[in-house]
């Protein structure tokens, strides 16, 4: 246990002080940093001719238009591969997991120059209309802010979590203009638990990046919508009915995400040629369907528009985005999955209305709600927090009637995603790499504590040579009832107890009714040890059958309690 | 051998006259060349007049139609140093060479730069007013419910009767995407794209029986005025004018306005260069600004301008409410992206043409 650590703490006044302070202060670094990361990527955009805006006016030059769309990826892709296998100490991409997993197990994040490296790499897939999103960078870039507090000794407990958490909703509240949402999305996807003590500097840290964003730079809202109101009451069905449809093909996208990945490193055993064969592809497509580029801001809004895409148009788009993204991120391109979901998801919605009018004659109220219900209802079930989408919509539209929309296709789609995948898809990619989130944190932190590294070192070991009568004597002397036998080579034999007639311990050594291994967790143990006898339980290497130490049941139960009580203060701290 | 000499001498004098007589133009030291109308009426008075006062240079003005072809056209025939421009067809003649280049900072200073909003001096040209391209229509057309937003452009049901409206697809087209309920800073980036030119053509299609077109700044207001029209969109000082000098019973909807910046720029071609820069430093100094928005509500390009319009010297009206940039005029608003209409003229125009010709 680490308590001189945590009884090393400032008084209440202090500690306030310096939460509030760290809030401000990574709030606004973390909302200049967010606008940052946007304005190079649209003047990116423009300068390399994936903005519509830039593509338009070379419209001329036909000839430098197809160029630019074929080249401009593919060597993106190719510059991003090189950076992330040179430049990078991770030599991957960083985003959301990376920082939920820091968060959970009071970890550092992975070191700074993977992280810059990553920024970096995202601001440049980005920038050359890769299809992929924009927040995931933006969220580890906010987390990477709140991560230097990690290294200040402050004396207030929780501090690295909650600051890590405070550059996240700040990056989220200036990027959506959403400061409720940036909050939420903290809490619901980061920390997960909604202690005072966090609550109260997130919000601080979110309500600065709003600030920042709306005040001193004047940013215009992300999405605005002119929407009169649901005026049916029937719609609400086929919301719901929506909100299945899209989390199905939301699975189908993850699954296929996920797949993506290791099929191509078996295909292309060079690393740096992943991403710039998935940008080729981006930019082949694009030739077509120049709506595949970029973030797509303004497919975003045409899908918002009656009438914008045919019902072939949207079908075929839905699924390129849906490949092209996959390919991207499986491939090694540094970007998020938000932007494209809310792409793909709104495609989806529009595709629906169209269906659910022209083809089935139902009356509704406008493509507009079907579009963002679509929307969100997809980006909620891989993000995983269906409460920042519902916030997310109410802060974009100011509408209280596209809200309770979206609000309910968001649940049906988070029902079904959760039950046919997970909870979402940072939690799947974390469990993929050991971490298990699926049963709450507690089970997760539990589970990442060894039982190996409880092994007393007072326990009686003997040698199978030894005589029983020696052993008996120091396993009195110790105050303990049985000894563990190891042959000469460490091979565990079993279990010793004193009063059997035998020549040696070896001999009277019996196969103990519960063993652990290297691998076995606190939470694991604690399962097992459900109607154990004894004192202590043996630690054997799987591999060779060595004994590797003892471990007492109180020791695991103190564990066990020790990390309970941790996180029960952690989530009801009040300051 | 005499007499040819004589001839020699005689010969040059007698051309001189010759072209003098064609060209009145020479007569005067200074050609500005501007739009006619009751804008340029206002221009005479607020700027030119008091420009030739102050120097002694005598001035003349002629009309153009505001295109870059135009000077290429005619400025070296005609002898043209200073022209009235929009900022982006300023543009398209600076990348032609049409224009010359001005340094702003040698011309009015450096501190100068700083105090014009919402843009700043180009290479070649440098803001002197702020229009807005407005629709307006005739109270005596619907006595009952009255347009009020853009939409309502486009609604033949609600507000019928004939719409007039530029033979070009300058504005109209952002018109159709705002109806669309798109959002003013995503117009342009929708216009950039192939689906998006369909939609607001397809809007248009919602009034292609009903338009009448006009090419003349002047005729959307007059049409208003004798009932060929009962909507128009047109420039908000020109709708301004026929309001007050003919008593037309017109008004504007601001909702939607597209708000765009006229530069003063010298000819390439000029033979007065001196006496046309003389010209910029006078109309881009704040008190020439200030007196032309007080004879027709076009804003001044410059922020110290603004405190010192004071009322209408014919009819004692506040000028400032009329100006396109005046608060209070609500939220919607569009400002000209001059650089992508430049850049986008030909395809515009090409797109436009088609529709035109019947392409659905």
């Amino acid at each position: 246990m680490r308590r001189s650590r945590e009884n090393a703490t400032a008084g209440p006044a202090l500690r306030m002080l310096v939460l509030t302070g760290a809030a401000l202060a990574i709030g606004t670094l973390a909302a200049f940093a967010a606008i940052a990361l946007v304005e190079i990527v649209s003047a990116l955009n423009s300068l390399l001719l994936v903005d519509p805006r830039a593509r338009v006016q070379w419209e001329r030059q036909a000839g430098i238009v197809t160029a630019a769309t074929l080249l401009v990826p593919t060597i993106g892709g190719l510059l991003v591969g090189l950076a992330h296998r040179h430049l990078s100490p991770d030599g991957r991409p960083l985003g959301p997991p990376d920082v939920i997993r820091a968060v959970q197990f009071r970890a550092a994040l992975p070191p700074a120059r993977s992280g810059l490296v990553s920024t970096a790499t995202a601001a440049l897939s980005l920038g050359v209309g890769a299809s992929v999103g924009q927040y995931g960078p933006m969220v580890y870039l906010g987390a990477m802010i709140g991560g230097v507090a990690r290294r200040l000794r402050l004396g207030v407990p929780n501090l690295a979590a909650i600051a890590v958490s405070c550059g996240v909703a700040a990056a989220i509240s200036t990027a959506f203009n959403a400061p409720i949402a940036g909050l939420v999305f903290a809490h619901e996807v980061v920390l997960r638990h909604y202690a005072t003590q966090a609550f109260a500097p997130v919000a601080v840290a979110s309500a600065t990046g709003y600030v920042i964003a709306n005040v001193i730079f004047d940013r215009p809202a992300l999405f605005l919508i002119q929407f009169a109101g649901v005026s049916r009451g029937h719609e609400f069905v086929l919301f719901a009915v929506l909100g299945i449809l899209v989390a199905l093909a939301a699975v189908g996208f993850m699954r296929l995400l996920l797949a993506t990945g290791p099929r191509l490193a078996l295909a292309v055993a060079r690393p740096e040629l992943r991403p710039a064969l998935a940008g080729l592809a981006v930019g082949t497509t694009a030739l077509a369907l120049p709506d595949v580029l970029g973030i797509g801001a303004e497919t975003l809004r045409f899908t918002t528009i009656e009438g914008a895409f045919g019902m072939a148009e949207l079908v075929v788009l839905v699924a390129a985005k849906i490949v092209l993204t996959a390919l991207c991120i499986g491939a090694g391109f540094s970007g998020g999955v938000f932007s494209p979901a809310l792409l793909i998801g709104s495609l989806m919605g529009a595709l629906f209305w169209t269906l659910a009018t022209g083809v089935a004659g139902v009356a509704t109220s406008g493509v507009a709600v079907y579009a963002i219900c679509g929307m969100m209802a997809f980006a909620s079930s891989v993000i995983g927090a269906p409460l920042t989408c519902v916030l997310i919509v109410f802060e974009l539209t100011r509408s209280y009637d596209v809200t309770i929309a979206a609000m309910v296709a968001v649940v049906f789609a988070n029902l079904v995603s959760h039950r046919l995948f997970g909870r979402s898809l940072f939690d799947v990619q974390l469990a993929g790499r050991g971490v298990d989130l699926s049963l709450g944190r507690e089970w997760a932190r539990l589970a990442a504590l060894r039982v190996l590294d409880l092994v007393r070192d007072d326990a009686v070991v003997a040698e199978t040579g030894e005589a029983p009568d020696a052993v008996a004597d120091r396993l009195s002397r110790q105050g303990w009832r049985q000894a563990f036998v190891a042959g000469p080579d460490g091979r565990f034999a079993g279990v010793f107890t004193p009063g059997a007639p035998a020549a040696t311990v070896g001999d009277a050594a019996r196969p103990p009714t519960l063993t652990f291994d290297e691998t076995t967790d606190v939470a694991g143990a604690m399962e097992r040890l459900r109607g154990f006898v004894g004192d202590a339980v043996p630690v054997v290497d799987s591999a060779s059958g060595r004994l590797l130490g003892v471990v007492s049941e109180a020791d695991v139960v103190a564990a066990w309690l020790d990390e309970s009580e941790r996180l029960r203060k952690e989530e009801n701290a009040s300051l | 051998m005499r007499r040819f000499s004589l001839l020699r001498l005689a010969l040059p004098l007698v051309l001189v006259l010759l072209l003098a007589q064609a060209l009145p133009a020479a007569a005067a030291d200074l050609t500005v060349v501007s739009w006619g109308g009751s804008y340029e009426a206002a221009q005479r008075r607020a700027v030119i007049a008091p420009f030739e006062a102050e120097t002694g240079i005598a001035t003349e003005v002629v009309q153009y139609d505001g295109t870059a072809a135009a000077i290429a056209r005619r400025a070296a025939a005609e002898g043209w140093d200073v022209i009235d421009m929009l900022s982006d067809q300023a543009r398209v003649a600076c990348a032609a060479g049409l224009l010359q280049e001005i340094d702003a900072a040698a011309l009015l200073g450096r501190a100068a730069l700083a105090d014009f909003a919402p843009a700043g001096p180009t290479r070649c040209a440098i803001p002197q007013n702020v229009y807005a391209r407005v629709m307006a229509y005739d109270e005596r057309a619907f006595p009952g419910v009255k347009p009020s937003r853009i939409g309502d452009f486009f609604d033949t049901d609600r507000f019928p009767g004939k719409r007039a409206v530029q033979r070009g697809p300058d504005g109209i087209l952002e018109w159709a995407l705002l109806a669309e309920g798109v959002p003013p800073e995503q117009v342009y980036g929708l216009l950039s794209t192939d689906r998006g030119l369909r939609l607001a053509m397809r809007r248009l299609d919602a009034i292609r029986d009903d338009i009448v077109w006009w090419t003349d700044p002047a005729e959307p207001a007059a049409m208003l005025a004798d009932g060929r029209a009962v909507m128009a969109a047109g420039f908000n000082g020109r709708f301004f004018d026929a309001a007050r000098s003919q008593a037309a019973p017109i008004n504007i909807v601001w909702d939607g306005r597209i708000i765009g910046i006229e530069v003063w720029a010298i000819a390439a071609s000029t033979d007065a260069p001196e006496a046309a820069r003389a010209f910029l430093a006078h109309a881009l100094g704040p008190d020439a600004m200030a007196r032309l928005a007080e004879r027709i509500p076009y804003g001044p390009a410059r922020r110290s301008a603004f405190e010192r319009i004071g009322q209408n010297p014919e009819t004692g009206a506040p000028m400032r409410v009329f100006l396109p940039n005046a608060p209070g005029h609500g939220a919607r608003a569009l400002v000209r992206d001059s650089l992508w209409y430049a850049n986008t003229e030909e395809l515009r125009t090409r797109r436009f043409e088609s529709w035109l010709d019947g392409d659905r």
